[in-house]
């Protein structure tokens, strides 16, 4: 249970909030850069901001506000050059950094006037990296994008952005929450399945280790002992708003009553020759089922997301009452209380990440370890999201079929 | 909760696990039992894995013991907590906090788990209005 007060700490992050503080001090990914194939200017809202996120014709990425500095005309209809995104209405041209490059009725006026120099827009710092776009909305000098190993395992990538209609906190305290996967995905799909009466192996004890990305929580099932990976290894609720469980699932406040899911998933390849894969797609991922109107429950995060809009858009957590299944999200609660404080007093924050040197392939415990073998049985539809689309999954059968011929073929040459 | 140091054998993958910590075949021997991560916060925190097995006999993890001996803790505080029923970690909870024994008796007879009692406490509620809060539209004879 928390105070009202202490639940809107922990929910609120927009500008100047503490929790909106504490996140801009991180990286967050908000669009896959395969989507900018497609298009150049993406209507972006992060952390309660509106912007314009966009590519230029040099490929650099921009992120500047959503509305022009000068009559504040929508910049995501704006037009990109070969530096900058110039405005539809009259014509001003912004750069990545916010400054007016620009301004053609101003300049054919007074030639020397200046005014460009006089105005800025908004403009916030974007990184490109494992096939997905990252925006950083804190105060500079910005910390480094982490290079996490697992972005460089062998396999298939791809990424699938939802957006999920309630506040971010609630479907991070779920990244720390093992217990929750005996019931909402274990049991409850086997309810779903018809096979009622039946029981998933319960858990029996819990552990929770801090590290410096995060913390680590093992279990212990009835099925399982200390020597397996569930408690040897455990699973990452990774700093300071995503899952990590070989794969990622960062949850984005959109807004307080908004969350951008955003998973990158990587499927195992027969074979070890080295696979390039030249774009990772990226896919939006529907949550609600069309015929029914209600929340699709056939996959694993689909079923995360009914939890999470279930305790409201924002979980009031002055009517809860928290039990010993609840221990990490007490931990999740208190460390980043801690973190809000630390910000405050002008410190970084848990998980920062600043010598250059520390941020090379960095490693994150993953069960399995981070070059596992592909399943025997050959490519498994996806587990995690409904509605991939049918070339994606086409995509990842092509690469399994091609990877699954060089194995072969070097197993026949000898 | 029971938090034990990990007791099982070293296989080739936490081998992989321990490499990527930057730890050696010396730090694996010297912590035989615990698992990297755990090597690799207590190394990080200076811990002596003579230390770390004493905590662990008390049922504390290395994360845990790393915050005890900060708090200037003994292993009989700790134990003390744990034959009153608590996990051993909830001694260092409440000691972090200022949760005194007596009061985590009185608010885990009341059904408030030590982490969640330890912060209703240190934003100022008292039992008796965290109880009421919990049964807020509630009828009182169904309390």
């Amino acid at each position: 249970m928390l105070s009202k007060e202490r639940n809107r700490l922990l929910c609120e992050t927009g500008p100047a909030t503490p929790m909106g503080e504490l996140l801009r001090r991180y990286w967050h990914p908000v669009a896959g850069a395969a989507e900018f194939s497609r298009q150049t200017v993406k209507a972006v809202r992060v952390l309660g901001e509106d912007l314009a996120l966009y590519r230029d014709k040099s490929g650099n990425y921009g992120l500047v506000d959503r509305h022009c500095p000068h009559r504040r005309a929508d910049m995501t209809y704006g037009f990109v050059e070969d530096r900058g995104l110039r405005c539809n209405y009259h014509g001003w041209l912004w750069d990545h950094t916010g400054r007016c490059l620009h301004q053609p009725f101003e300049e054919t006026r007074h030639p020397a006037g200046g005014f460009k120099d006089k105005v800025r827009i908004k403009a916030y710092q974007v990184q490109e990296k494992a096939g997905l776009v990252w925006v950083y909305l804190g105060p500079r000098p910005a910390p480094l994008l982490p290079d996490w190993d697992r972005f460089y395992s062998r396999g298939f990538k791809q990424i699938a952005i939802s957006e999920v209609p309630c506040n971010w906190f609630q479907c991070q305290e779920n990244s720390i929450d093992p217990v929750h996967f005996e019931w909402l995905h274990d049991n409850w799909s086997r309810v779903l399945r018809g096979e009622d009466g039946t029981r998933g192996p319960a858990h029996q004890r819990l552990g929770f280790d801090e590290f410096d990305y995060g913390f680590v929580y093992r279990r212990i099932r009835e099925d399982t002992t200390e020597n397996d990976e569930l408690w040897a290894t455990g699973r990452v609720c990774l700093w300071p708003n995503c899952l990590y469980v070989g794969h990622f699932e960062w949850r984005v406040p959109i807004d307080d009553e908004h969350t951008l899911s955003v998973g990158w998933f990587t499927d195992e390849l027969p074979g070890d020759k080295p696979f390039e894969q030249d774009v990772i797609p990226c896919w939006h991922a529907p949550i609600r089922d069309e015929r029914t109107g209600r929340w699709i429950d056939s996959h694993v995060m689909n079923q995360d997301y009914i939890a999470w809009v279930g305790q409201g858009v924002i979980a009031d957590r002055t009517k809860e009452h928290l039990g010993e299944s609840d221990r990490g999200v007490i931990l999740l609660r208190k460390r980043l209380l801690e973190d809000m404080a630390a910000v405050a007093a002008g410190h970084d924050p848990k998980g920062v990440i600043r010598d250059p040197g520390a941020n090379h392939s960095v490693h994150l415990p993953i069960m399995g370890g981070l070059n596992r073998p592909a399943p025997k049985d050959g490519p498994r539809p996806f587990p995690f999201l409904a509605g991939q689309p049918e070339q994606v999954r086409q995509e990842f059968e092509q690469a399994w079929r091609n990877c699954a011929a060089v194995s072969e073929e070097l197993t026949a040459g000898g | 909760m029971a938090e034990t140091a990990t007791g099982h054998p070293r296989t080739a993958r936490e081998a992989a696990e321990a490499q990527a910590y930057g730890l050696t075949s010396g730090d694996l021997r010297a912590w035989a039992s615990f698992a990297p991560i755990e090597i690799y916060w207590a190394l990080k925190h200076h811990l002596t894995p003579a230390a770390a097995r004493r905590w662990a006999r008390e049922g504390l993890r290395v994360g845990d013991t790393v915050r005890a001996i900060a708090l200037e803790m003994t292993p009989g505080q700790v134990r003390l907590w744990a034959d009153a029923g608590f996990a051993p970690c909830d001694a260092v909870e409440a000691k972090e906090m200022g949760v005194p024994i007596e009061t985590a008796l009185a608010w885990r007879a009341a059904g408030f788990i030590v982490p969640d009692a330890a912060l209703l406490i240190h934003d100022g509620w008292t039992l008796e209005e965290a109880v009421h809060a919990r049964y807020a539209g509630i009828a009182e004879e169904d309390r």
